[in-house]
């Protein structure tokens, strides 16, 4: 257990140097581009009067020091700035369009770990079946498929053909209300205040996004358990415990605690890859999450919002890394700091 | 390992050729609008009346061009970081210094979300070829450093690097004529995949309005004029881009697969 603080403790310092260093990339981002940030942040429509209040709280008459350490204050009290586009804080813009993005993603990530890695190990059990084959097939194809086209393609069979699906324009039906608020995500917010239409219109909603996903992003998942897993089971220690006369179920048991670290890097480096790369499945279902704003920004060159979405992605992708390194500090106690 | 192969060539050939044997227009109508498939126009034509197969045809001088400059660019510099990383990583403390500073940026560099972080890299320098080009090379860095520096830092300390410096060589020679060769398989099987991704990247961008400009003859753009007519049921716009596009990335991905069993047929599949 002392170990284990100690562990924790040492890896949770080293996140905050880690954050201030993204903190430095995305203000130096704006500025070593081409072009007056004044311009970029204030937006097209811009008064000269905004023009000059934006230059004055930049402090773009301050020197580069100067200016940094404002920036990381403003951005530690959570002054990310105006959005020309939306006319509200980006605190707010993003606030309202985050746990739409981690309900994706999170929804995407547990899917994918709940059948890829009882599958993965099913199959490297039986090695050498139909099932095996089409698992190694179709975990051939990580990391190979437009995730935007199969998107596309799922709204053409289960919405255009089928009629199964709902129309791909966001997380609710078309005049359902939205949830009263708690978390934001609002499949958990329905289901809290056992608001069941609400409930069900936001499941139907989600489906065809989710299964894009969990079918473009498992065989990552799906490829690591199985490898591993085989590899566990032709190790030695399996073949003592085999020579010993534990049962199948403890060898296996054995097997799989040790096949589980590079699973759970895997699922870490997964949910880094979501958080941006649910950008274009999020346009394509009109999700309105963070990924999308992030589109629309970009588009409309509005730039204090998307400093801001890089820099809490960086945040929370900081934070995944960080739980993925506890974790597998408690599944190998041997790693250390 | 043929398929992928065979996938390939075409796509070398297609980039070097494509454009001259489309036999209709890459850029302007060329029938009716939204014509499904038939014996004229093989994919069908876009909501604008150009003919998808051209379209096709042309795409990878624009994908393939971008892909390969790019990940030739983050190879080049990834593998020189990284054979510094590696090389100095046990050498006087200035050098660790650096060579520990070069690790710590590639691991802040690799927190930021990959697909918004190259969103935004276009989006503040301004969509075109050369930007997007920037971009992903940018992107790519990181991993083929650490590639390289893994293996580095394994080779580093056999003896013919000893005597290489005992025979009077620089330390920075003997990095890079005597060290590099024999660290640089890591990144070159990681090269191929890369070729994969970075076409899947440039088509993303452009899906979302952020690569290279209409009407320019690229897969992610026309999956993205097509999108709208999937919704109605013109499943030819968005699909036979989309297949293409798919399979390309594949063959890539299989090619590399199969670069890394063929270099170590000691590892595992």
């Amino acid at each position: 257990m002392k170990r284990f603080i100690v562990f924790a403790g040492k890896r949770l310092l080293f996140t905050v140097p880690q954050l201030l260093a993204v903190s430095v990339i995305v203000f130096f981002l704006i500025r070593l581009l081409p072009g007056d940030p004044t311009y970029m942040l204030a937006g097209p429509y811009a008064t000269v009067e905004r023009i000059g209040e934006v230059r004055t709280n930049l402090g773009l008459d301050q020197p580069i020091l100067t200016q940094y350490a404002d920036y990381l204050k403003r951005t530690l009290t959570g002054d990310f700035g105006v959005s020309w586009r939306t006319s509200q804080p980006v605190l707010l813009d993003i606030e309202q369009r985050l746990p739409a993005t981690l309900e994706l993603v999170v929804g995407a990530v547990l899917v994918s770990v709940l059948v890829g890695v009882p599958l993965g190990v099913a199959v490297a059990t039986n090695r050498g079946g139909i099932a095996d084959r089409l698992v190694f097939v179709y975990g051939m194809l990580a990391g190979s498929l437009p995730d935007f086209w199969i998107g596309l393609l799922l709204i053409l069979v289960f919405f255009f053909a089928l009629q199964w699906a709902p129309p791909p324009v966001g997380q609710l039906d078309f005049g359902v209300p939205a949830p009263d608020h708690i978390t934001g995500a609002y499949i958990v917010d329905a289901a809290l205040t056992g608001n069941w239409q609400v409930f069900w219109s936001a499941a139907g909603n989600i489906v065809l996004p989710l299964a894009t996903l969990v079918i473009v992003y498992m065989p990552l998942v799906l490829k690591t358990a199985r490898s591993s897993m085989e590899e566990m089971l032709d190790a030695r220690f399996v073949l003592q415990a085999k020579a010993s006369g534990l049962s199948r179920w403890m060898q296996l048991r054995y097997a799989l605690r040790n096949a589980l670290p590079p699973v759970v890097t895997v699922t870490g480096i997964l949910f880094w890859f979501l958080l941006g790369g649910t950008v274009l499945v999020e346009t394509i279902f009109a999700w309105g999450g963070l990924g999308q704003y992030a589109v629309e920004s970009v588009i409309n060159s509005d730039y204090a919002p998307i400093q801001a979405v890089v820099l809490v992605m960086a945040v929370f992708t900081t934070l995944v890394f960080l739980i993925v390194d506890i974790v597998y500090f408690l599944l190998d106690p041997r790693i250390s700091v | 390992m043929i398929f992928g192969f065979v996938v390939i060539a075409i796509n070398l050939v297609l980039a070097l050729i494509g454009p001259l044997i489309a036999p209709f227009p890459t850029q302007a109508p060329a029938g009716a609008s939204l014509i499904p498939p038939n014996a004229t126009h093989w994919f069908g034509t876009d909501v604008s009346g150009m003919d998808i197969f051209s379209r096709v045809l042309a795409a990878p001088r624009v994908d393939l061009t971008i892909a390969l400059v790019s990940t030739t660019v983050a190879f080049a510099c990834g593998v020189a970081l990284g054979v510094l990383s590696g090389f100095f990583a046990g050498s006087t403390a200035m050098a660790r210094f650096f060579s520990g500073a070069i690790m710590r940026a590639a691991d802040i560099f690799q927190a930021l979300p990959l697909f918004v972080f190259a969103l935004a890299l276009v989006g503040f320098s301004g969509p075109s070829t050369r930007n997007v080009i920037m971009a992903l090379a940018f992107l790519n860095i990181p991993f083929f450093l650490r590639l390289t520096r893994g293996a580095v830092l394994q080779v580093r300390s056999r003896t013919f690097v000893e005597a290489a410096i005992c025979a009077g060589n620089s330390e920075l020679r003997a990095a890079f004529v005597h060290v590099m060769p024999n660290s640089i398989v890591p990144a070159l099987v990681h090269f191929s995949t890369t070729i994969g991704f970075s076409i899947l990247l440039t088509a993303g961008l452009s899906f979302v309005g952020a690569g290279v400009p209409p009407p320019t003859p690229e897969l992610g753009l026309m999956i993205k004029v097509g999108a709208q007519n999937m919704m109605t049921g013109q499943w030819w716009t968005a699909l036979m881009p989309g297949l293409v596009l798919a399979v390309t990335v594949l063959a890539f991905s299989l090619f590399g697969d199969n670069l890394r069993i063929f270099l170590d047929p000691t590892g595992r599949r």
